[in-house]
């Protein structure tokens, strides 16, 4: 009887096996939100992975005729102020960005996942230094401590992916800490150890799968949260040095000829805010897929 | 003739309610066609199954559904006012005015940020029309009448500093303060102990006749429906399906579907080696309106009329009307043929087989110890259980009944070996397992049937895949169950069938022990019965020993050979279940059984209702002598100072008090 509203609450579908494998066929196509993110990444993502076949000059190649062109045809987005196309350095940029993003992203989660787990799952000693190590870090500004890191470490693509996931991973034990503490307390855990399976066991079989669909819906909002970092440091000169292209240094190219040449600048923030946007809307997508309570 | 003064008189009048609960997945009808009247000082019980409408229909009245329900059809005329034709703001003025509403669960109810007095007085304010000095006299005298002690002064608590029972007579305070005409009461007393149940009973039963108000009181209690109401609508499917007063509802039912849940109920007779009638299936999925009578699937007087023609309310006696085209609904035989045949006979064990101990449980302490890390000098210690011992024997059930904090769900954990004990010794031949209060939670909802039942296998790493698979399909077959279940999840069954996937992962690996912690409170009046006769037939059939935990006395009256009350962390008695309930020797077990509400009218009207006075005393504060000497009323000098120890008594029992001889 006074169950019988918890019924409702209890996951509709799922089953983190069966969701995946339903995902693809009802789920993704079925929610407006994933729609929208899959009308903006399918297009980019083509476009990307197709950039060297397409009729368009390389990233790095210089044409003195053709500086600081507006948009035309041949350039769909103008050239800058040494006659590179922007398109095809803004694809080239893109490529950088995803790659940050979902580093970023999956570094984080993996450290999120173990760290927050075992912190959660034992407690004591090991949650307390975990804990503390993690309440250090989040301290500080995602952006700030990115800046310190890579001052430290350098610049250029692996330093920064280091940089950032370094700043984000604390964020996720805290999340992945706090949905084991929750569940570590419910029944069904009670019931694994009546008969007495594993700490292990108990890990891998029950309080990981269950965290899973939420650890990945901060995982989609991290990688859009990285891409815009990459951006920032590769603006300030501290990320990805040119003259490889990256969303973040074609801006920097930009600014000093925001009068003269607007586009320079502007397009590929366009695109920045494009794939932030979408990743945003992929996020909010999987939460709905997998959150039976705003399911029709 | 007598339609006609009824109609005259009714404080409430309700004609034709339909409400509706429109959600994404298909319109659900919770309500369909609801007419009755209740008269001024009169007490209704409402009584159902969850899901058959009742909540919704109290909710109607007043329009306090939660989307997305809402009343599509009727009139509700309260004193001749249509109440379904008011606008919000005329409602809220019958609110709490006219009618007042008691809530199942008073911790969700009251603001739980804001002081007693600060949700009382305004209301009174209001509705009186008195200043704030006068409201404010008339909450304390409120309080001080539901029975909150020092009320002066607890009118400045907020809610969390009270129990459940205060909380609870706190909100009767309130519905009744402004002298309402109705008063609404969804379930007021599921959440509580039996013994607190029993004081908010009375209480609301007093307060209300004194007050001339009428009530409609919704409940799946058949034992409270018989202790309190004057008379009963039983709803099955959204609709009322019988109406009348309530000795003729207990004495010559008409519906076979209130005739079954009688017959269900372990009652007074009925205990001992009796299997217990069941009503086969489960109730209907209301988004699918069931054609013709809603019951057919689960009656065994269904005919081709049932089938295709839903039976209306219709006059059986002067004031007892039933849904049934039978006009007395069942026959007595044919009652008799619900109570299913076991499936196997009980295996007679040779008699030094039973004697053997399977449990001994010497001088268990489980105390729990919180230190402030700030003031480690202010140290508590909860003695949750004190020293208690116990002796299964082999195909032996023992309950332990006793209120929630007396230490019985800590039991269960030590014996399981979930918690270390503080102090003494727990001996186990072969295996425990645990059946679960609420499957709905002790079921990882992301894993299949199949795959739940095989975890305990698949932990022990018992066969390879396809050997495990047998093994699960033979335990679902054991609990009554197919092997269609095998591909679902756990939210995809109905409660009954839930338990039973539990009690078949609680046999996987052929325990000699199963702990079950109040293996049916979580589940439906019609259900209970299969469930407590399926745990007898494994009880009989494997020669399993079962621990049985909970507050429903009958049922543990009913499935135990021995019984130990537990108060406060000690068994205060112990025996043969007959025995202890039919003499009880130690006051607190006479106060339990009188708390119980008995389904019969007859019955109730003789049993003397003096509820156990006063609450559980927290124990951080163990009273000095006897733990029961706060609440004892044969206390003496004594017991405050010299506590009882656990004697024998009568050869066959042991109790503990001073003067149970």
């Amino acid at each position: 009887m006074a169950d019988q509203s918890t019924e409702f609450l209890a996951p509709r579908s799922t089953g983190w096996r069966m969701s995946m494998s339903g995902f693809a066929k009802s789920g993704l196509l079925g929610n407006f939100k994933a729609r929208i993110a899959l009308a903006i990444f399918v297009p980019i993502l083509t476009l990307t992975a197709f950039a060297p076949l397409l009729p368009i000059q390389a990233p790095l190649e210089t044409n003195l005729f053709a500086m600081m062109k507006p948009p035309s045809i041949e350039h769909i987005f103008g050239t800058d102020k040494m006659g590179r196309d922007i398109v095809s350095r803004t694809l080239s940029g893109i490529k950088v960005s995803l790659f940050v993003g979902f580093s970023v992203a999956l570094i984080a989660l993996a450290f999120g996942i173990v760290l927050g787990t075992l912190a959660g799952f034992f407690g004591g000693m090991l949650d307390r230094i975990i804990m503390t190590v993690v309440d250090i870090f989040l301290a500080f500004p995602s952006l700030l401590l990115a800046i310190g890191l890579v001052a430290v470490m350098g610049t250029g693509l692996v330093p920064v992916i280091m940089a950032i996931s370094l700043a984000d991973v604390p964020r996720f034990i805290r999340l992945q800490r706090s949905m084991v503490l929750s569940l570590r307390s419910r029944a069904f855990i009670d019931a694994a150890r009546t008969v007495k399976a594993s700490q292990y066991w108990l890990m891998t079989r029950h309080i990981v799968p269950d965290t899973v669909a939420p650890m990945l819906v901060a995982g989609s909002i991290t990688a859009a949260n990285a891409i815009l970092i990459e951006a920032s440091l590769s603006f300030l000169g501290l990320g990805i040095m040119p003259p490889a292209p990256s969303l973040g240094n074609i801006i920097r190219d930009g600014q000093a000829y925001l009068e003269q040449a607007w586009w320079i600048s502007t397009l590929p923030g366009r695109v920045i805010l494009m794939i932030a946007v979408g990743l945003h809307f992929l996020s909010d997508g999987v939460r709905e897929l997998l959150d039976p309570r705003s399911r029709s | 003739m007598t339609y006609q003064t009824a109609v005259e008189a009714a404080l409430l009048d309700v004609r034709d309610l339909r409400t509706e609960f429109r959600t994404k997945s298909g319109t659900v009808t919770a309500v369909d066609g609801v007419s009755f009247v209740i008269e001024a000082g009169e007490r209704i019980a409402v009584v159902g199954e969850s899901g058959s409408g009742k909540s919704a229909m109290a909710m109607s009245l007043l329009r306090l559904l939660a989307y997305p329900g809402q009343v599509v059809g009727g009139e509700i005329l309260l004193n001749g006012r249509d109440l379904g034709r008011m606008t919000e703001k005329q409602l809220t003025s019958i609110r709490g005015r006219e009618v007042g509403t008691v809530f199942q669960d008073p911790m969700s109810s009251l603001d739980p940020v804001m002081r007693v007095s600060g949700q009382m007085i305004a209301p009174i304010m209001r509705n009186l029309g008195l200043s704030r000095a006068q409201a404010r006299a008339e909450a304390v005298k409120w309080l001080d009448k539901v029975g909150i002690p020092d009320a002066e002064r607890r009118i400045e608590a907020f809610p969390f500093e009270m129990s459940d029972g205060m909380r609870q007579r706190v909100m009767i305070a309130m519905a009744l303060s402004c002298k309402p005409r109705l008063v609404i009461a969804d379930e007021p007393t599921t959440a509580l102990d039996v013994t607190i149940q029993a004081q908010i009973v009375e209480l609301l039963k007093d307060l209300t006749s004194e007050a001339g108000a009428a009530m409609l009181f919704i409940t799946h209690d058949l034992g409270l429906v018989a202790r309190f109401a004057h008379r009963v609508a039983v709803m099955y499917a959204g609709r009322i399906v019988e109406f009348g007063p309530v000795g003729e509802i207990f004495r010559a039912p008409r519906h076979p579907y209130i005739q079954s849940l009688l017959a269900t109920i372990p009652g007074v007779g009925n205990h001992g080696q009796d299997r217990l009638p069941q009503i086969p299936g489960t109730p209907p999925d209301m988004r699918h309106p069931p054609k013709g009578c809603a019951f057919k699937e689960r009656c065994l007087g269904a005919h081709a009329r049932c089938h295709d023609e839903a039976p209306t309310l219709s006059l059986r006696d002067t004031a007892h009307s039933a849904a049934c085209w039978l006009p007395a609904g069942l026959e007595k035989q044919m009652l008799a043929a619900t109570v299913p045949t076991p499936k196997a006979m009980p295996l007679a064990k040779a008699s030094r087989e039973r004697q053997r101990t399977v449990i001994e449980i010497n001088n268990l302490h489980k105390h729990f110890v919180s230190s402030p890390v700030f003031a480690p000098s202010r140290r508590t210690v909860v003695r949750a259980v004190n020293g208690i011992k116990l002796r299964v024997r082999k195909g032996d059930t023992l309950g332990i009944v006793g209120e929630s904090g007396c230490g019985k769900s800590t039991v269960a954990r030590l014996l399981l070996g979930l918690d270390a004990p503080t102090e003494g010794e727990i001996f186990i031949e072969g295996l425990v397992q645990m059946v679960f209060q609420d499957p709905a939670s002790s079921f990882n909802p992301k894993m299949k049937v199949s795959a739940l039942i095989e975890e305990p296998l698949a932990v022990k790493a018992l066969g390879n895949k396809v050997e495990r698979l047998a093994r699960v399909t033979e335990l679902l077959t054991q609990v009554g169950l197919d092997d269609t279940c095998l591909d679902r999840y756990p939210h995809q069954l109905s409660g009954g069938q839930r338990q039973r996937v539990d009690i078949a992962r609680a046999l996987a690996l052929n325990p000699s022990v199963v702990v079950a912690d109040e293996p049916t409170s979580a589940l439906d009046v019609s259900v209970r019965a299969q469930i407590i006769n399926l745990l007898s037939d494994l009880k009989a059939e494997l020669g399993i020993s079962f621990v049985f935990i909970a507050h429903d006395l009958l049922t543990v009256r009913y499935i135990s050979d021995h019984i130990a009350v537990m108060y406060l962390g000690e068994i205060v008695e112990y025996g043969p279940a007959d025995e202890v309930f039919d003499r009880p020797a130690h006051p607190y077990t006479r106060a339990l059984s009188d708390a119980v509400p008995i389904p019969d009218p007859a019955v109730e009207k003789l049993r003397t209702n003096a509820p156990l006075r006063g609450e559980l005393p927290s124990p951080l504060d163990l009273p000095k002598g006897c733990p029961f000497s706060s609440r004892c009323p044969m206390v003496t000098a004594r017991c405050r100072e010299e506590k009882p120890m656990l004697h024998e008594y009568r050869k066959i029992r042991q109790v503990a008090c001073h003067y149970a001889d």
